[in-house]
């Protein structure tokens, strides 16, 4: 690795950062294309249906479906890229990426495998490494940030339909934001600090002592909180069909709705991999005290996609919620959970657990 | 009149809402994994291009001219067809075309041209009914489709011809010479 680094006029360290970035990046946004086939075939699935399994590259290798992605690629890539008129057009084109930047950056601070000693250095697999000061902090706030990409697509595209949506859905990630954060802060309590890495270490291998068990109700009100964070059914209300067309998005088109779409789906994963993370501790493998690396980065990844499919499970089982629902839900019900959960906990802290 | 809605009291482990929704997702997984070790062949969905719908008997598709067994046309233009249609897709053109007449047991007419508008059809099978003669039959054929408008214009050989190669029989582009009585009439 220091050969390839002095070959590249990096220094080690620097080096070691890329291929990280590289990698964990390229890995989300194909997984999270991937995902829009998932969330497609699967729903087909549930529904007793096939879904689409006609794309073939060449006309003959079809490979379960998996070409269409291929083919949605390349229409998007060629299709006619629209601004409406009368459109803030800076802000038009800012949007997607203001939607897309922060979905994928959230995940910067996620461990996806337990660090390893190579040459008295010691390797740690996530983006940035521990102790790097901003924790589960940062996802947190970056995750705030998917706001202004959902309201900017939405305002600057001068549609009434599209403002509301978007609207509605930053009201809805606003007010969810709260019951997220206060049962984040509870994880952040009883482990006694917020590094990503060092809820990994309080959780260990036993899947007893893992968050989950611990507090099943701040699982409960967190993964809620996640659905209306990455604005997905049963709480999708930048868009909605019957009510204001397509939302925030109904004026996108070509390659600038695709990366909408992507940066919803990049958002799903960097959610599951929080909620993997939290609260079923992290890369730890069940009942296995020292797994091996690539072991670790395996359970990882198996749990986060499971969580990425739950969401896509959830999507297709829940009808969606009426605006005024959704509201009472969140300040009504996930709120006092989440701060009974709090309370809770800090109850049991002070006597000592 | 007043009609009382009963109103459907939830227990309170459905008004968690966390139960409900742990039974719906059962029911979804549960048709996720049924389908997912179903072949192809026993899904719902029939993959149209390979697989086809068996048809029943009696439905109304894509019209033949029914023909003797010498190849005689067994239309004798009597216009009922046309007349019925409500789409007034069909029009024919009657002949007369031999000597022989129906006291010797021939058929005096016979359509010279006959032709049917499939993009007007509306396959209701009007003309089926109305012709004396059960010349006219819908079949169940259904992908009648075209790249233009004249070729969806079927005219009596095309009509014919429709359910040759099914029935196996031979492809007719003439009528034949009438030399058999098709009836004895009883002076």
């Amino acid at each position: 690795m220091d050969k390839l680094a002095s070959l590249l006029h990096m220094t080690p360290a620097i080096f070691w950062m890329v291929v990280k970035v590289v990698i964990v990046f390229s890995a989300i946004m194909l997984l999270a294309s991937v995902w829009t086939w998932v969330e497609r075939r699967g729903s087909a699935m549930i529904q007793d249906r096939i879904g689409p399994n006609r794309a073939a590259i060449f006309g003959k290798i079809r490979i379960i479906g998996l070409a269409q992605l291929l083919a949605d690629g390349i229409k998007f890539f060629f299709k006619e890229d629209l601004v409406p008129e009368d459109a803030n057009k800076g802000l038009f084109w800012l949007a997607p990426f203001l939607a897309f930047v922060p979905a994928l950056i959230g995940f910067a601070v996620i461990p996806f495998g337990r660090s390893f000693e190579s040459g008295g250095v010691t390797y740690y697999l996530s983006v940035l490494d521990p102790g790097n000061g901003m924790g589960l902090l940062y996802p947190m706030a970056i995750g705030g940030m998917a706001v202004y990409g959902v309201l900017l697509a939405a305002w600057s595209s001068n549609n009434k339909w599209s403002i509301l949506g978007g609207m509605r859905a930053s009201a809805a990630m606003v007010s969810y934001e709260i019951g997220m954060s206060l049962a984040v802060v509870t994880i952040f309590m009883t482990t006694g600090g917020y590094d990503p890495a060092e809820v990994i270490k309080t959780q260990g291998h036993l899947p007893w002592a893992w968050n989950i068990v611990r507090q099943p109700i701040g699982f409960i009100v967190f993964f809620t909180c996640m659905f209306a964070e990455t604005n997905r059914l049963p709480f999708d209300f930048a868009e909605g069909e019957s009510e204001i067309v397509a939302g925030f998005n109904t004026e996108y088109g070509s390659m600038k709705f695709s990366l909408l779409a992507l940066a919803e789906y990049s958002h799903l994963m960097t959610a599951s991999a929080l909620v993997a993370t939290l609260y079923f501790g992290g890369w730890q493998v069940p009942f296995v005290q020292n797994p091996t690396v690539m072991l670790s980065v395996a359970s990882f990844l198996l749990k986060m996609l499971f969580f990425a499919w739950v969401f896509v499970w959830i999507r297709w089982t829940l009808p969606r919620f009426r605006y005024d629902q959704l509201m009472h839900l969140g300040w009504k019900v996930m709120l006092p959970l989440s701060m009974a959960n709090l309370v809770f906990h800090a109850w049991r802290m002070s006597q000592g657990h | 009149m007043g009609v009382i809605v009963k109103k459907v009291e939830l227990s309170w482990l459905d008004r968690t809402y966390v139960w409900p929704v742990m039974k719906g997702m059962s029911i979804t997984f549960g048709h996720f994994i049924r389908n997912l070790f179903t072949t192809t062949p026993n899904r719902y969905t029939i993959q149209y291009p390979e697989m086809k719908k068996e048809i029943p008997e009696g439905y109304r598709g894509l019209h033949e001219l029914k023909r003797f067994e010498d190849g005689a046309i067994k239309c004798v233009a009597c216009f009922m067809c046309q007349e019925a249609c409500p789409a007034r897709c069909i029009s024919i053109e009657a002949e007369e075309f031999s000597d022989l007449n129906i006291t010797q047991g021939f058929e005096e007419k016979r359509p010279a041209k006959f032709s049917i508008d499939m993009l007007r059809c509306i396959y209701c099978g009007m003309c089926e009914e109305a012709c004396p003669k059960d010349a006219i039959w819908l079949r169940n054929d259904y992908e009648v489709a075209a790249y233009d408008r004249l070729s969806m214009k079927y005219g009596k050989w095309d009509l014919m011809n429709t359910y040759a190669e099914a029935d196996g029989k031979e492809r007719l582009s003439q009528d034949p010479t009438p030399s058999v009585p098709r009836r004895t009439i009883v002076m």
